[in-house]
Order: structure tokens, then sequence, then C-alpha cells
């Protein structure tokens, strides 16, 4: 009786964009039905054999696993960070690999330790204020956080702030922008997330933790075997 | 703009209103049973006192009265009940069976959808320890649930001892600080398994205990899971609370409840008070818990009453939520209109008064009316 009736599908939210293929390839290792996955056109909701998937922006995985929208989710520890929702995190995945960094003009290199001992603060240009306020809180620094959208990179190059802090897989676009990394805030990859009653009270979410434990452990023998 | 409620405060209109008094009625019912006696703590409490007892939730409301006291609007009922006892009941050696039912406030960041005052439902046992007063806290949140009309709905319970007992070794002989120590904690209380096998695996912890600390929250089932736990840090010395836990459950079983509840040592998330025993209640499709409880023995010793103590609270407005999910509204929480109109006579309304009480003497609802309107309530 405690246990949510078998015939009721499982939950899962995958975040579109960066991460969405490498889900649902490993989702499909780990034996559910993903058909359809790979090309969902503008379908929101997938219902398959056993599992119903919903497809969300990334930074909303978090709260549809919190709130008990979906039982679980995929999403990177940068939207967990992000969102400091209350889900049971239970699998790193490794993949969707990306560092947050903070990052200033290259031509600026000092000037902002300089205006920090005579201004006693530094402007910071991020999408993400939660994770960079506790950076700047734990390293006791004085900062104005601008909470911004997209192209995060204009913010210092137009001189609005003096610093940014962003992801970046591979540095890339920083370095086509003319900024450099002067500090790394924490590494990201894809979780596997929980709602923490679905955690509790529907085994088949913690089969589904082991299940992909198990498919990251046997990728990762079969990757040893190669690289011999 | 209509004038508007604070976020996440809400009116309650009658319909809503006769259902909480209808499940809180029943459910005072079933603690009074029990032997259980109502209690009432004020609204606000002086935020340094509470504070004495452990580091309050960050998420509390606090203000400044006229003299300059800072005050906490009290973010649950456990610690003002535990400060109550000291300092009220301080020379009471009986056990003490205490319930209540309070709004309590958290401040919730805005845009999160949620309230910021709700109802606690709960109970707390003072005096009496062991397995069979755990036993009685959560059979006896079993059946105030069911009272609540609640049919499918399920625990989750452990000990914090076994962790604990780790977690000391780990410190006392190993290569890890108090801040190590701390972030396994906080791992836990978060739910972050993967934070916690991180922590665990650190070439600092000797690995049998690393071991013991990473596979811990995989542990859930029935008395089976106990008995791995067991088998895993029985070797280490680390068992605190196991015992207690089994035979909790063999009574909680026996009792007729096994199968609303299920052991699972990942549920150590509300770990900051408790001592022993912990628990968590869902009901399926409710993604937020219904209500927690546990052990507290060291509590009331801070404030100066040394005394074992257990409880739990659940928050009427997510029970009522799982009730609408589950389809078991009961049909008396819908309108009651007035059964009877007496029309009074502008000259004589009193009498219209007298024989109204005739009637609600005899249990009729009754209203009295101009005879214009339709009298509805």
């Amino acid at each position: 009786m405690p246990e949510k009736t078998p015939e009721s599908r499982l939950k899962i939210a995958i975040p579109k964009g960066a991460l969405y293929e490498e889900s649902v390839a490993l989702l499909g290792k780990a034996g559910l039905d993903i058909s359809g996955l790979d090309n969902p056109g503008r379908q929101l909701v997938l219902y398959n054999e056993g599992v119903e998937f919903y497809i969300v922006r990334p930074t909303d995985a978090p709260v549809f696993a919190s709130y008990g929208g979906v039982d679980c989710a995929i999403c990177g520890r940068d939207s967990l960070a992000e969102a400091a929702l209350e889900v049971v995190e239970l699998v790193d995945l490794k993949f969707g690999r990306c560092r947050f960094v903070v990052a200033e003009p290259a031509l600026a290199e000092g000037a902002v330790e300089d205006s920090y001992q005579r201004l006693g603060v530094i402007r910071v240009a991020t999408k993400y204020p939660h994770i960079t306020k506790e950076y700047y809180d734990i390293l006791g620094v004085q900062v104005e956080i601008v909470k911004m959208h997209g192209n995060i990179e204009l913010a210092p190059l137009c001189g609005m702030a003096e610093r940014i802090v962003d992801i970046t897989a591979t540095g890339t676009t920083l370095r086509e922008n003319n900024l450099v990394i002067v500090d790394e805030v924490l590494e990201s990859t894809a979780r596997f997330v929980g709602n923490p009653a679905s955690a509790r009270i529907d085994s088949r979410v913690r089969e589904l933790a082991a299940q992909l434990k198990r498919v990251l452990q046997k990728d990762e023998a079969e990757a040893d075997k190669t690289r011999g | 703009m209509l004038p508007v409620t604070p976020r996440g405060f809400k009116d309650v209109l009658p319909e809503e209103a006769r259902w909480r008094e209808r499940i809180t009625t029943d459910v005072q019912r079933v603690l009074s049973l029990w032997g259980y006696a109502p209690i009432e703590t004020p609204t606000l409490e002086v935020l340094d006192v509470l504070e004495q007892a452990g580091t309050l939730n960050q998420t509390s409301f606090r203000l400044f009265d006229s003299d300059g006291a800072l005050l906490v609007l009290r973010p649950d009922v456990t610690l003002p009940i535990a400060r109550m006892v000291a300092s009220r009941l301080p020379n009471v050696s009986q056990p003490l069976r205490l319930r209540y039912v309070q709004r309590v406030f958290r401040e919730v960041e805005s845009l999160r959808g949620q309230a910021r005052e709700f109802t606690q439902i709960g109970i707390e046992s003072i005096g009496m320890s062991g397995a069979v007063a755990d036993a009685e806290v959560i059979l006896l949140l079993v059946e105030a649930l069911k009272a609540c009309g609640l049919e499918r709905f399920s625990l989750a319970i452990c000990t914090v001892g076994v962790l604990r007992d780790l977690l000391d070794i780990c410190v006392d002989e190993g290569d890890v600080d108090a801040a190590w120590r701390a972030a396994v904690l906080a791992a836990f209380h978060e739910n972050n398994l993967v934070d916690i096998e991180t922590l665990a695996s650190s070439s600092r912890v000797d690995p049998r205990y690393g071991r013991a600390i990473r596979t811990l929250p995989g542990f859930r089932g029935g008395l089976e899971a106990i008995k791995a736990c067991r088998a895993l840090v029985d070797p280490l010395g680390c068992t605190g609370g196991l015992d207690e836990l089994a035979r909790c459950y063999e009574v909680i079983e026996r009792a007729g409840a096994g199968a609303f509840v299920t052991v699972d040592f990942s549920v150590m998330s509300t770990f900051d008070y408790y001592t022993g025993l912990v628990f968590e209640a869902y009901a399926p499709g409710l993604g937020v818990p219904l209500g927690s409880g546990g052990r507290y023995d060291s509590t009331l010793g801070a404030f100066g009453k040394q005394a074992p103590a257990a409880g739990f609270a659940f928050v009427l407005e997510r029970v009522m939520h799982a009730l609408l999910g589950q389809g078991t509204v009961p049909e008396a929480s819908g309108s009651e209109p007035a059964v009877a109109h007496i029309v009074f006579d502008e000259d004589d309304p009193a009498a219209a008064f007298l024989e109204a009480a005739r009637f609600r003497e005899q249990g009729i609802r009754t209203v009295l009316s101009s005879g214009e309107d339709d009298g509805n309530a």
C-alpha cells in the first residue's frame, strides 16, 4: 500500500540543450523505453512504456523534481546549486562537464584589485546570482551582483561590470571576447536527482539510480579496456 | 487592486475552514485517546532563549519589539515545548504526553510558490525513552494520519546513531577534522548522496569507515535492511541506535502498522537536534513530506532539565492536498446551509430569538430572517 501502484508511469524530467542527447542515451542504456526522444519535435511530454518523459529547460529541472512535478530528473550541478531547492542528489552522471569560472577582460589585469582597494566593492555580472554570492561570501569579498540572462561577456566589455561568473566548457567564447579566467568557482557535471518523497516511497527511483551507476561503471571499465 | 494578504499567507473561507475543523477535531480525538494533553505556546519567542537548544532555522521571521528584544515567530513547536516544559514543569517526574495544533511561520524567498504560515499538528512524548516509546510515536502518527482520512501514506524511519558513531570515530582516530564532519552532516541534510560519496572517499578517511558512510544511505526496506546495516557497521563498533530501531520496527510490525513503515537510512535530513530515531511521512503524489519527527534526548537538557523526548509534527495543509489528490475529501466538508429560517417581527424581534432558541436546543441550525432576503448563510 505505501508503494506507488506499479501501473503508474515513472515521471522523469530531461533537460533540453547541451545535456539532452547524452541523457537520453544513458537512460536508454539503463533499459528505459526512450522511443521518440531522438526526435520529439514540439512535443514536451512523451508517454512511453512504464515511463513519462518531460522535456524541460535545464534551469527548471530542479524545480520539477523538488516540487514533485516529476519523480526524478537529470540536471546539471550548476542548475542545482543555483536553484538551491530540496531534491535527493543520487548519482553523478559524469557527463556534461563544465566549469564555473570568474573572468575579466584581459586588458584589465590588476585593475579590479586596484578598484576594490579604493572602492571596497566589485561589480559582478552573472546568470547565477546564488552561486556567485556564495562564492564571494566564502572569500569575504564585497560584491554587487548584477543578474543577467545571457551574453554575460558583454558586461565587462562595455564597463558595466568588472568581472563575470559564468560556465564554460572549453573557454572558447571567453577567449574570443578577450576575457581571461582569474579563478575557478566550481565544476559541474550532470546529476540524477530524485524528488525527496518519490526517492523514499517509490522504489523505482532508487532502482533506476542503481541501474545508472552500473551502466556508468560498465562504460568506464570498457573505456579503460580500450585504452589498454 | 484588491486588498491582498502578504505573500504566502492566506485567508480561510468557510468551506475550507469547516474541513480544517473536521480534520483537526478527528485527529485531536485520537491523540487525546492515546493520553496526550493539549497545550499552547506563544506565537512569539525570545530568539536567544530558543537558540540555547541549537541554531534556529535561518528561515524564521525575526523582529525587534519596543524593548529592543529580538523575537522570533515560532518556526516550529518542538523547541517552544521543550522550553515550556523546562521552565514551567521542571519538577514533573512522570512521563508527559502533550499535543498541539498551532500555526508556524517560515520565511521563504519569493516566487517559490510556498506558504509562509502553516498549521502543524503534533505531539511530544517527554520523559520516556527506548524502543517502545519510539514505537508509540510512530504508531500514533500512523493513527493520526488515518484519522485525517488518508488511506495511502508511508513513513520512512531510521536512526542517526550509526552515522554519529561513524563520524565520531573518523574524527577521533582519523585524519579528518570537524569541518569534514560538518560537511558530511550538511550533505546528509541536503540529501546529497553524490557529495556524501565524495567526502567519504577522501584519502584522509579510513576506507572501512568511508565505505560504511557511503553505503549507509542506500539501506532501505524492512528488518533485513537493519540487518544488512548491522553487518556493515558491527565490525566497526558503530551500531548506535540500531538495537532500538530493530526493536521499534518489530513492535510496529506486530502492532499491525508495518505496511505503512519502511526503514530508509537516507532520511537524516532533519538532523539538527535529533539523537536517535528520525522519520518522515510521505503521501504518494505529494512532492513534499507530510511531516517528520524523531527523538531529541538532549534538547531539554539545553534548557536546564534533563529528560528524554520524542515527537512528531505534520502539516495540516499538506494533508489536505494529499486528501484531494487521493480523492478522499469527506462529504461534510462542503457547505452546510442553515436549515431553519425564522422571520422576525420588527415590533417584537425577541420573540423570534426565543423561538429560534427552541429549535437550536434540538440541534437544528436556525437563523433569523427579515423575510425580505432569503437568509442564506
